[in-house]
């Protein structure tokens, strides 16, 4: 017991150090993270708060949705925490930096599979507990449930968090055993993204919102029916529905003693199983780990000339850079497998413009599809904004520890910062202009609206990718060693913000100019002169903001980057 | 030639570097000595650009790197004592990015990088990745690196870190190589043996300042009674670490 504590002490002492430790600006940061977590947590809560009443006030089929729905709900939340267990154990006992310490220790690997249980169980839990506590709070409070109901909740969600740390911990011992850690870590990557495309894809696809379309409703009735046959007896999540259903409505203790009980059970025995097969497996997947793969890189690869066209235009040092920066991206799984999300993402974009009922709207045909067109603008620039964040903001940090080899090289950093932007501009233009022109050729606008909106998203494109870019250089993070958690800090966080705000501007301002000059032309009428000065005057604050959102960003990242210093 | 002119360093609380003034002349390989913490490591940096001075100058073949530092940089080859590197490059595709960064045309880096291959004995390693490479190996790339665009003035933190006796002792030749084709070259050390070996100065740094410089022969005299480098190292820098290791051992067998 005391060497398990032991093994756990370095993440505690870290965590403490790292609350404790005055940096500039950690405190502002810590609160503005509490506080946008807060705001999530409390959107859930209202959210399903309101859904529930909704469900519990319907007659007949009201209380049967619930109960289904907490038995989806726990099912979702469980896979999820089989999945993130598999991923989190992956690092913690296989490829973590601190593993050839703690194994060249005098220390038993019954302990060490312990710590990295435990490690393992908190890493990839706290934050599904987190956002799910709202979940089963709501449920309590619509359903006026007594204190033995917030008992049983914490009874059955341990050892539910405990059967997922095991099934995965144990899932992963043996993907170890078959493909060495690295390369399972890649198929994990792959899988589990095109996981996410495949079930965003079918989700978009179902036309969800049908169900709320009368013509539909014999599809309703039919899910119901369907809703009403029983979930399997032997899944987990079904034990778990079990113990606390009853208690929601009124129906005593009924089976939840022997529910359970089930589930403890289950989730020791779980436990002791995955320390067996750590015990028989763990070290042979270890060494595995630590063998270094020899990968010979062929000459004159796609990659070759793609790195030659992108930095054909450009003088040696950026065309090197240019090179450099393509290739460590397309060979990273990490980088180059969200480019498939980003594909999701299009496909259902546009899909969502092809079903549109714009026919069945009250309002005639023609104003709605132009005015669709006019917010889509807007809707476009942020999803560009979102491929921005993943993307374009990371491209600083991306240098990672070897940042010294451009701090110590006769580039200048203005250079560096600019590469970096002519880089990355083309494809976010490209993406969106094809969201732009394919959408609107779907909706079928105007040529006025057609020129507005592929003009507009032009110059959003620009000031975004710089936005990026900047932001990037003000906060960079050279010593993360997951590029793909850039995105999710502080920083990310305030591109977000500050790319809504542009986006947010450029389309209130552009509004009253554009929808005059749509009903001139519309009519057929001319522009009164005071009218076309306004609209001139517009155009010309959009542009003012256009050229802000390229010019700071890039001299403050410059500034900030500049004043930095490298590691 | 470096020229560091009353160059300060400070970092909040700490003093890392105290009005440190030196100069290594063209031709001239100048050994930086200094227990672990006394500011080798941060004099370093401050000359490869990564850190800035807090007051001082510092030039580089008589270009102030303050106001001039793509110039300064353009002669100045780094070989850092951490070979941190773009791991998804291969050592070829490194070399090719360095050639971009320090303007050396094509022609040129294919000779030079062939040459440096096989004078790095990575010939065979080449177009694979970086991430399969050993410490050593990767120490060896930087220094193929640092050497590539033929710099006037070269900058060594801990050379022989990672390398075998082979490998160490290709790089004894290649400085001494680089003496004698004109360039300066500052190396910091803990190798005591190495510095009396291939230096024609020695300069001890503690606490951020510069203690004393001069030949190994004249730090000999300079601490008396000592016949070896280590022994005069040592008591001139307190010999701190020496009755430490004293203590310890003492301790250890009571």
């Amino acid at each position: 017991m005391k060497t398990y504590l032991l093994l756990l002490s370095p993440r505690f002492l870290s965590l403490v150090h790292r609350v404790r430790s005055g940096e500039e600006g950690s405190t502002a940061k810590l609160l503005f993270m509490a506080g946008v977590a807060f705001l999530f947590w409390a959107g859930i809560f209202f959210g399903f708060y309101k859904a529930l009443a909704y469900f519990k006030a319907a007659e007949g089929f009201g209380l049967v949705l619930a109960h289904k729905l907490m038995g989806m709900v726990w099912l979702t939340f469980w896979t999820i925490l089989i999945f993130s267990n598999v991923i989190t154990s992956l690092s913690s006992f296989f490829l973590s930096k601190d593993l050839d310490l703690l194994h060249t220790s005098p220390t038993s690997l019954e302990n060490i599979f312990w710590a990295r249980f435990t490690n393992t169980l908190v890493d990839s839990s706290w934050m599904v507990v987190f956002f799910g506590l709202p979940v089963y709070l709501v449920y309590g409070l619509v359903f006026q449930a007594g204190p033995f109901y917030y008992f049983s909740l914490i009874g059955v969600a341990l050892p539910l968090l405990v059967l997922a740390g095991a099934l995965g911990v144990s899932a992963t011992q043996v993907l170890v055993h078959v493909f060495p850690a690295r390369r399972t870590k890649d198929i994990l990557l792959l899988l589990s993204i095109l996981l996410i495309i495949l079930l965003y894809l079918l989700f978009r696809m179902m036309r969800p919102e049908r169900l709320v379309n009368p013509d539909a409703f014999t599809t309703v009735v039919g899910y119901f029916a369907s809703m009403r046959t029983p979930s399997s007896p032997y899944l987990p999540s079904f034990w778990a529905t079990e113990v606390l259903w009853p208690q929601l409505n009124k129906q005593g203790f009924s089976e939840a003693p022997f529910y359970l009980a089930m589930l403890a059970a289950t989730a020791a025995a779980a436990t002791v199983l995955a320390s067996m097969l750590s015990n028989r497996l763990y070290l042979h997947g270890f060494t595995r780990s630590q063998e270094a793969a020899r990968r010979i890189i062929r000459r004159a690869s796609p990659l070759d000339a793609l790195s030659f066209l992108a930095g054909r235009p450009f003088a040696s040092p950026s065309r090197a850079l240019i090179a450099k920066d393509i290739k460590t991206f397309f060979r990273d799984n990490t980088q180059w497998s969200q480019i498939l999300l980003l594909l999701a993402l299009i496909v259902v974009y546009l899909y969502n413009f092809s079903v549109l009922p714009l026919k069945k709207s009250p309002i005639p045909t023609f104003y709605l599809q132009n005015f669709i067109s006019f917010l889509n603008i807007g809707l476009a620039a942020f999803v560009v904004a979102s491929l921005g964040v993943r993307f374009v903001f990371p491209a600083v940090s991306q240098e990672g520890f070897s940042y010294w080899i451009i701090r110590s090289s006769p580039l200048s950093l203005k250079r560096f910062l600019w590469t970096k932007y002519w880089l990355y501009l083309p494809p976010l233009l490209i993406v969106a202009e094809v969201l732009i022109v394919v959408s609107n050729y779907l909706l079928d606008v105007t040529n006025l609206m057609m020129i507005i909106s592929t003009v507009t998203i032009f110059f959003l494109a620009l000031g975004l990718v710089a936005l990026g870019v900047g932001l990037g250089a003000v906060y960079p993070r050279f010593e993360t060693e997951n590029i793909v958690q850039v995105a999710t800090g502080f920083g990310g966080m305030m591109f977000m913000i500050m790319s809504a705000i542009y986006v947010g501007t450029v389309v209130i301002l552009e509004a009253w100019p554009v929808y005059t000059l749509f009903v001139h032309q519309l009519y057929g009428r001319a522009l009164p002169p005071w009218k076309l000065v306004l609209i001139a005057g517009c155009f010309a604050a959009v542009a003012a903001v256009h050229v802000a959102a390229v010019v700071l960003p890039m001299r403050i990242g410059l500034r900030h980057l500049g004043e930095r210093e490298a590691l | 030639m470096i020229e560091l002119i009353k160059v300060t360093k400070q970092f909040r609380q700490v003093l890392a570097v105290d009005n440190l003034s030196l100069r290594v002349v063209p031709g001239e390989i100048y050994g930086f000595l200094g227990p672990n913490g006394a500011g080798k490591t941060t004099t370093i940096r401050m000359i490869a650009g990564t850190l800035k001075p807090t007051a001082g100058k510092i030039r580089i073949d008589g270009k102030d790197l303050e106001r001039d530092p793509l110039e300064a940089k353009r002669v100045l080859g780094i070989i850092p004592d951490r070979p941190f590197l773009y791991e998804k490059l291969t050592g070829y595709e490194f070399l090719r990015f360095t050639a971009g960064l320090y303007g050396v045309g094509s022609q040129d880096f294919e000779t030079r990088a062939a040459e440096l291959f096989d004078l790095f004995e990575l010939g065979d390693w080449r177009h694979e990745l970086i991430e399969s490479y050993s410490h050593g190996m990767k120490q060896r790339l930087i220094m193929s690196a640092a050497m590539l665009h033929r710099p006037k003035v070269v900058v060594v933190d801990e050379p022989m870190v990672g390398l075998d006796p082979r490998g160490a002792r290709l790089v004894k030749k290649i400085f001494w190589q680089l003496k004698k084709n004109g360039a300066s070259i500052l190396m910091s050390t803990h190798t005591l043996s190495l510095a009396a070996e291939v230096c024609d100065r020695i300069g001890i740094i503690l606490q951020g300042r510069l203690l004393t410089e001069g030949t190994a022969e004249s730090l000999l005299a300079e601490a008396k009674g000592s016949t070896q480098l280590e022994d005069a190292f040592l008591m001139l820098t307190g010999g701190q670490e020496e009755q430490a290791l004293a203590r310890f051992l003492e301790n250890g067998r009571s």
